[in-house]
């Protein structure tokens, strides 16, 4: 069975790497694959802590956002090494993460989302109102990163294959991680927290590290994001976006890993073709997006369970 | 009071609810190895003293002490990593996962791998001592089962493997047969009762069912309007007047 889906996932990520090559892969399709994939990244994990954990975060914007500016930040003064972006994402990332989820999960259930969203707020409004940063029009203009001294990443392509490696890198993280002890303890609390505790499991402690690590990831895959698109705004922080990830999460599938990858992939396509068309697309998006939840409770992954085992 | 043996002891443990005395001045003193049980009419403070015991409530007044060290106010997680493991009156699994899971995670937690940093991309290999438990309780044909499709006397028994996964000194069982017929109730009594003895396993036991109680315990307490009213072997028990009084409905003010 894991050596299945570990084939699988090989499968896919080969032709990932092959799809640049494809003929009608132009500049502008690889930055929205690389969107899809960075977004589908997010969702993913996202979902360590709504699929696994039973914990549904509103303010993982923030983590995006956070580690976003980090990069921006740098870039901006001239420290152009992706790795000094991706540490500095991982400290802010990691402390601000650390204040969050001690205290978000200290309660359950409603006041867990509603005090995520309250942390993400404020981090919003730092960015927004902070002239050091750039107030409302954030960090523009940044320069591209490098991976090493004079090696930049400063094409579509060489972005597109960035995300590529970090997705294969993030999933097989979440692969191991859901599959060990810890993410059967995480399965456990969303199945019956009270419970776990009995049987000698300090919860607060687990969802707590749910949380950093589903922060990490996600701030990770922020601090990739100003290279490809030469900025960070207070938009990223913006409550809305954490809303869109909860929406990639649930039309890809929860608790699926993979489901959410696909689920945040379809929610940029979707997006980009529709607003291509015209001004009023976040309906069309929504209505999309009902069909789904309404008619596969499962997700886009679901979907494709049920033509499987049905033939 | 104070034995070599003695298991669990709780000291004048008393517990309020706002002016509601649920307990009041209840010391037990549990042996090693014995089958000690708490009875008493509806609304006596059994679950309470369970709950207390367990860390689910702080007492009001009292001490709780587990192998003589206190354990008292400490949550019920730290309580369960000493040696503590309780089940409880309505079926509490993890209703999602299979059967197998639901007690690999119960037992993952006492392996050398849990709490460190390893048990995060380690998965640790408990599956010989679930397979032991859930074929002591006849529920290895239905290990792949989710929790929440096994039928109510075979959800009792899963409630059981979950604590006896965690491998406790002292097992407080909250009422194991509620629920089941009586043909059910006999053979569990006896299980429980084998797997006690062959596990060298201390038993604290709320019970409703007197003929299970008679049969199955060392010694009883009484609960009564939150205090102890009377403590002995069954025999002692069954011709105390207090407790004839209170079970009868006397006319107590």
């Amino acid at each position: 069975m894991s050596s299945a889906v570990s084939l699988r996932a090989a499968i896919v990520f080969a032709a990932l790497l092959a799809l640049p090559a494809a003929p009608f892969m132009s500049k502008f399709y690889l930055l929205l694959a690389f969107d899809c994939l960075l977004f589908g990244a997010v969702a993913m994990s996202l979902d360590l802590l709504m699929g696994y954990t039973g914990l549904v975060s509103f303010g993982h914007a923030a983590f995006f956002g956070l580690g976003a500016y980090a990069t921006a930040v740098l870039l901006e003064r001239g420290v152009l090494s992706l790795w000094l972006c991706l540490g500095l994402a991982i400290v802010l990332v990691g402390i601000y993460a650390l204040v969050v989820s001690y205290f978000s999960t200290a309660r359950r259930g409603i006041y867990f989302a509603l005090l995520t969203l309250v942390f993400a707020e404020v981090v919003y409004t730092f960015f927004r109102y902070t002239q050091t940063f750039g107030g409302s029009d954030g960090i523009q203009g940044v320069p591209a990163l490098e991976v090493l001294p004079g090696v930049a990443i400063d094409s579509p392509m060489r972005n597109y294959y960035l995300v590529v490696v970090y997705l294969a890198l993030a999933y097989t993280a979440c692969r191991v991680l859901v599959a060990s002890h810890f993410g059967r303890v995480l399965v456990a609390i969303r199945e019956n927290e009270d419970r776990a505790r009995f049987l000698g499991y300090n919860v607060q402690r687990y969802k707590m590290a749910a949380c950093m690590i589903s922060a990490l990831l996600t701030g990770v895959a922020g601090a990739l994001y100003p290279g490809r698109s030469g900025f960070a705004t207070p938009d990223l922080l913006l409550w809305t976006v954490s809303g869109e990830f909860l929406i990639m999460v649930m039309i890809g599938g929860l608790g699926t890993l993979a489901g959410p990858v696909i689920g945040g992939a379809f929610f940029i396509l979707l997006q980009e073709k529709v607003s291509s068309y015209v001004d009023w697309y976040f309906i069309v998006v929504g209505l999309v997006l009902v069909v789904i939840v309404l008619f596969m409770p499962k997700g886009l992954l679901g979907l494709r369970w049920r033509a499987t085992t049905s033939s | 009071m104070a034995r070599d043996d003695v298991v669990l002891e709780a000291r004048g443990v008393s517990k309020s609810f706002g002016a509601l005395a649920a307990l009041a001045d209840v010391s037990v003193a549990v042996r090693q190895g014995e089958v000690f049980s708490v009875i008493g009419p509806n609304g006596a403070g059994k679950s309470t003293l369970f709950n207390v015991i367990a860390g689910l409530y702080a007492p009001t007044a009292g001490e709780v002490l587990l192998r003589g060290a206190s354990i008292t106010g400490l949550a019920p997680e730290a309580i369960n990593r000493r040696g503590l493991a309780k089940t409880f009156q309505i079926t509490n699994v993890f209703p999602g996962i299979s059967v197998f899971e639901n007690v690999r995670v119960a037992a993952q937690g006492r392996t050398a791998v849990s709490g460190r940093l390893s048990s995060l991309w380690r998965l640790p290999d408990v599956e010989a001592r679930v397979m032991d438990l859930l074929q002591a309780f006849g529920l290895d044909e239905r290990r792949d089962e989710l929790a929440r499709n096994l039928s109510h006397g075979e959800q009792r028994y899963l409630e059981i493997c979950l604590a006896l996964a965690t491998e406790p000194a002292l097992l407080l069982l909250d009422e194991p047969t509620a629920g089941m017929t009586p043909g059910e109730t006999r053979s569990a009594t006896a299980l429980i009762r084998e797997i006690a003895r062959a596990r060298g396993l201390t038993l604290l036991l709320i019970e409703h069912d007197m003929s299970v109680v008679m049969e199955i315990s060392d010694r009883i307490a009484v609960l009564h309007f939150g205090e102890k009213i009377a403590e002995g072997e069954p025999e002692t028990i069954r011709s105390d007047p207090k407790v004839i009084e209170a079970y009868l409905g006397g006319v107590e003010a």
